[in-house]
């Protein structure tokens, strides 16, 4: 039997030591560094092409990082461990659902993956959660984008993970459905879990979060608590350091 | 249940779930197989050459080329809205999707070369069912080389831009040693030869199935991988 090696008590949620990813030459993630205990939330703002991204591929384990160290649950994320997959839950661009299935099918479907006692019972709870119970027996297929997110979000703390990867959760979304997103997002974070977001949503990202990060091609710019952040000329800041980062980017590479 | 192959059964029953829905697979296979099939027998002169010499060539090019769209769409399926990505988080290992896509790209292919076989005998007037079952032992060895090595190369060439093109091109040059052995075993079957008279073909094949389900155990996790 294979010996997994289990975390210490006192680990963090997430704690990232040099990290970097490369993709021949280019440099998605690099050399970031965090921590984050145990029922933080960290906002993570970047222009497009930053490496955002790429990091929760990393953190959640879908692509392997090219050197540093990353501990997710208390896990090394390398080493590929079920029991650290059971700990999180991961929403992106793509709501990972099979769109001919109905939303109780696909729960029920990644319920079984997880191998949770009562899938069809937990399916059901998320469903209220969410507000789509009405709909559980709808194809997915005919859900509009907002609530695609939803269903996503359901999908993601079906087995109550306790640490949340977002990628972008309010893109496409209208003001509405952004306001039942931040609801959903303030209850997980007030219930102690741990969340990892990235944004270009400022207002909504400061909002809601402990920490702020900016990462610019590859780096952290910026990574500060949210009591230390001026949030009034935060978007101002960032801008500046959007630019400056990339203009001393560009100089180098000449 | 273990927990390995409960996943594994929760992988066949959402790709049946989702096939009673769409009917898209099944019924894709079953009418390109019933064309190639059509399109042989007006091309060849059955007065001339005999049926049970051409015909078991012509079957196992029906059931690959509709084998083939079937492999296809699999992994596609899994692509679409990232539900690939959605698997690979869960808490399983990579083998288990492998092993779920493999047994129900295997249930599909086989529930349609069933509903071929009858349509082969009408059409190539030759009657099968004095050699079912020594015919059905081959066609189940070709049919699962075909779907281990099938659904490992189209989780690999799901990630590309030419993947309808890609998969027929890895796949039938690694595919030559198991048609070779089950064309020349429906062949010699359909002769009236004894099962007995084609270990060879039977140990070839059977080898080459383990060989490939092998080589797929050891690769599956770094071609999932992004």
């Amino acid at each position: 039997m294979i010996d997994i090696p289990k975390p210490d008590s006192s680990y963090s949620a997430i704690e990232v030591r040099q990290l970097c990813k490369e993709f021949g030459g280019l440099k998605a993630v690099d050399g970031i560094s965090f921590e984050l205990k145990r029922g933080e939330f960290l906002s993570v703002f970047g222009p497009n092409g930053a490496g955002k991204t790429t990091l929760i591929k990393v953190l959640t384990g879908l692509t392997r990082p090219s050197s540093g160290i990353a501990k997710v649950a208390g896990y090394q994320v390398e080493d590929g461990i079920p029991e650290m997959r059971r700990q999180i839950g991961v929403i992106s661009h793509s709501p990972a659902l099979y769109a001919d299935l109905t939303p109780m099918e696909n729960l029920v479907f990644f319920g079984k993956m997880y191998g949770l006692d009562h899938p069809q019972d937990s399916a059901l709870a998320v469903l209220e959660d969410v507000g789509l119970a009405f709909r559980r027996n709808d194809r997915v297929r005919t859900f509009s984008r907002g609530m695609l997110q939803r269903l996503s979000i359901a999908r993601a703390i079906l087995h109550n993970p306790s640490i949340l990867f977002l990628d972008e959760p309010f893109t496409g979304l209208d003001i509405h459905a952004s306001n039942i997103l931040k609801e959903h997002l303030q209850t997980l974070h007030n219930n102690k879990r741990t969340i990892l977001m990235t944004t270009h949503d400022i207002s909504c990202g400061l909002e809601m979060c402990d920490k702020v990060a900016v990462q610019v091609m590859g780096k952290f710019a910026f990574l500060k608590d949210i009591k230390d952040v001026d949030k009034e000329n935060f978007e101002a800041l960032y801008f500046d350091m959007v630019r400056n980062n990339q203009f001393t980017m560009a100089i180098r590479s000449h | 249940m273990n927990i390995f192959v409960s996943q594994i059964m929760a992988i066949v029953w959402k790709d049946f779930v989702t096939e009673f829905k769409t009917r898209e697979l099944f019924s894709a296979m079953f009418i390109f197989a019933l064309l190639v099939i059509l399109i042989f027998i007006f091309s060849v002169n059955l007065s001339i050459v005999k049926a049970s010499e051409v015909g078991p060539g012509i079957l196992w090019v029906a059931f690959l080329f509709s084998g083939t769209l079937g492999l296809n769409r699999s992994f596609v399926l899994e692509k679409e809205n990232g539900c690939l990505m959605g698997l690979i988080l869960a808490p399983a290992d990579r083998t288990t999707i492998y092993f779920g896509k493999l047994i129900s790209n295997f249930v599909f292919l086989t529930a349609m070369e069933l509903f071929i076989l009858p349509l082969f005998m009408v059409f190539f007037n030759i009657d099968l069912l004095e050699h079912l079952l020594p015919l059905l032992l081959v066609i189940f060895l070709g049919t699962l080389g075909f779907c281990t090595l099938g659904t490992l190369l189209s989780s690999l060439s799901s990630n590309l831009k030419t993947r309808e093109i890609m998969l027929p091109i890895l796949l039938y040059p690694l595919l030559v040693p198991i048609v070779i052995g089950v064309v020349r075993m429906t062949g010699q079957i359909l002769a009236g030869e004894p099962l007995s008279g084609m270990m060879n073909w039977i140990g070839l094949t059977a080898s080459f199935d383990i060989i490939y389900i092998g080589v797929s155990i050891m690769t599956i996790d770094h071609i999932l991988e992004e």
